[in-house]
């Protein structure tokens, strides 16, 4: 097979494989599970910082 | 029980695709569901393509910017929109077919246009982007400002900026605890835990110094009630005096329907233009202005069809997601973005067809209500789980209940000075004061008027704990609904804290009305308890 002839193979490969990654994080729902570990830590960050209370 | 009005059952004849109970998804370990709804093949693949767009067509292209992830890191409140995708699975529960594809549509378009105005606030913003020539063009407005006063400003030239909608309003929606903060730094320094809520919440931002800075002036509204005012104060000092950014205050008549308010109203509108034109330096273009006045009127022209189908056995486009949507274009928006209108028409047509067909969002339609009061932003999901678990119809809220009438939309001198007073009427009539506010009229009379008109037999009556306006009425509907035959369903909640209401707990006032009072057993037994106290 020609070089050319690989790279439509190639595409839907590629395709396909982006297509699974993201349906199954979009299945079981692995980008909030994600969020929920990302959340606490960014609490404790936003905690850290000063504030200019005004009232 | 016997006087009460009924209405005839109306049975779905088509089987639902994919899973049939959605309850098992939602987790008591995990803050978020276990994993996606199927929907069957083609709707779940069309859920999929949304998410990818919200995923990445929006989300993602918003945090490459490093502004962004600068201001991402800046704002506790940036927090919650790492849930966005959580808080648009909250108004899909069960959804399939149209009603699936109207929630997608209309929410993702009012999720895309949340994320441009932090985009737009991180720009301009002093301590993030610090475009000062774009800042020095922007006018910041309330979360719960109607906006008529710059339709006639090119939006490319001056900048609208509602900085409390992406600070406070949305982020209660997705991320349930996330106000909370702010709510403790407001009663930490002296404001009574007895005011709504909202203003509390957008007081404690302004003392906590979390509101983006910019623009070169500001414009407040006396939006809805004292707490409002009083939030008002404390960011207008805050906004003059350390910021240096003066502000305007438009005092919009409350009794809206007297005719004899409408000069002043008109008076300040003018007031507000010229106090934009004079800091921002932009000038009222009067082509711009009937522009957005006819995109108003399609958009009032489609809501009013929209509600017309809602009061058919068929309703299509109803819940939050028809509140959320009317608050942004109605409001927020208000003619000024030529989008809108190509969705208005795209989503009507999408329920004449689902109406055609005779499209249901569940097995079964028991009970058709009328939602009135304001609803919780924490539980934002209660109407679509309401349909799912009880066959109860949300045919419309109280905050979707807005203009109806259509506005000079050509330009001619006498148009002119009708605008000033068209203006004068959508400031007025803006969401939650045309009902909250006006007399007992349009909070109580105008209620039992769409009980009539939608054929509704039951209200279900959001009772905002904090909120004296709707608070002062409890005995007089509880006298005229029973007089009517109309079951009224209270059902208590705080607004934007989980703390005094949990979400099972407003959920189970509703467990319970349908049970000791509906004698009935829910449609679907597995969402009649689930256990999302905790999650996000």
């Amino acid at each position: 097979m020609s070089k050319f002839a690989k790279i439509p193979l190639m595409i839907a490969g590629v395709g396909a494989g982006l297509f699974v990654g993201t349906f199954t994080m979009y299945m079981f729902n692995l980008d909030m599970k994600m969020m929920t570990l990302v959340a606490p830590l960014l609490e404790k960050w936003y905690d850290s910082r000063e504030h200019d209370f005004y009232l | 029980m016997s006087n009460m009005k009924t209405v005839e059952v109306v049975y779905n004849t088509r089987e639902r695709a994919g899973e049939k109970s959605p309850g098992k998804i939602y987790s008591e370990k995990l803050k978020v569901r276990r994993r996606r709804e199927w929907r069957g093949l083609k709707d779940t693949l069309f859920d999929y393509s949304r998410w990818c767009y919200l995923m990445f067509g929006v989300l993602g292209k918003f945090i490459l910017n490093p502004r962004n992830v600068k201001g991402f890191l800046r704002y506790r409140w940036m927090m919650s929109y790492l849930f966005v995708p959580h808080g648009m699975d909250k108004f899909t529960i069960g959804l399939r077919d149209e009603a699936l594809r109207i929630t997608h549509y209309a929410m993702n378009y009012v999720i895309a246009d949340v994320t441009q105005a932090i985009h737009n606030c991180f720009r301009g913003d002093r301590r993030v982007g610090n475009d000062v020539a774009y800042s020095e063009k922007c006018c910041i407005t309330d979360e719960n400002s109607m906006v008529p006063f710059v339709m006639g400003f090119d939006k490319e030239k001056m900048h609208t900026i509602l900085r409390e909608v992406p600070t406070m309003f949305a982020s209660n929606i997705f991320h349930q605890f996330n106000v909370m903060h702010y709510l403790d730094v407001a009663q930490q320094n002296g404001i009574p835990g007895d005011v709504c809520p909202m203003p509390e919440a957008e007081a404690g931002v302004s003392m906590d110094d979390d509101f983006c800075v910019l623009g070169a002036c500001a414009v407040q509204n006396n939006t809805t009630c004292d707490g409002s005012l009083m939030g008002n104060g404390i960011i207008a000092k805050r906004l003059e005096k350390q910021y240096g950014i003066p502000t305007y205050q438009l005092a919009t008549p409350l009794r809206h329907q007297e005719e004899d308010v409408i000069d002043y109203a008109v008076e300040q509108i003018k007031g507000a233009i010229a106090f934009i034109e004079e800091h921002t330096g932009e000038k009222w273009e009067w082509p711009v202005y009937f522009e957005a006045a006819r995109r108003v009127n399609v958009a009032t022209r489609c809501r009013n069809a929209q509600l017309e189908i809602n009061s058919t056995p068929y309703p299509q486009f109803f819940g939050a997601v028809f509140s959320l949507y009317n608050d942004t274009n109605y409001m927020g928006n208000a003619g000024r973005d030529p989008y809108f209108e190509v969705l208005d028409k795209k989503l009507l047509k999408l329920a004449e067809q689902g109406y055609k067909e005779k499209r249901m969002y569940a097995k079964e339609y028991r009970h058709r209500a009328i939602v009135w009061g304001v609803q919780p932003q924490y539980v934002i999901d209660m109407l679509y789980w309401m349909v799912q678990c009880w066959g109860v119809v949300p045919l419309v809220d109280m905050l979707s209940v807005i203009n109806k009438d259509m506005i000079a939309e050509t330009d001619t001198p006498e148009n002119r000075e009708q605008a000033f007073r068209d203006m004068a009427m959508l400031n007025m009539q803006m969401i939650m004061r045309n009902h909250t506010h006006g007399g007992y009229k349009v909070l109580v009379d105008e209620l039992w008027d769409l009980c009539e008109k939608m054929n509704a037999d039951v209200v279900m009556m959001w009772e905002h704990m904090s909120c004296k306006a709707l608070n002062g009425m409890h005995g007089m509907f509880e006298e005229q609904g029973r007089e009517r035959g109309i079951h009224i369903m209270w059902v208590n909640h705080d607004l934007c804290d989980p703390r005094v209401f949990t979400r099972s707990a407003i959920r189970d006032q509703v467990n319970r009305y349908m049970r000791t009072v509906m004698r009935e057993e829910p449609l679907d037994p597995s969402l009649e308890h689930i256990p999302d106290d905790e999650a996000y």
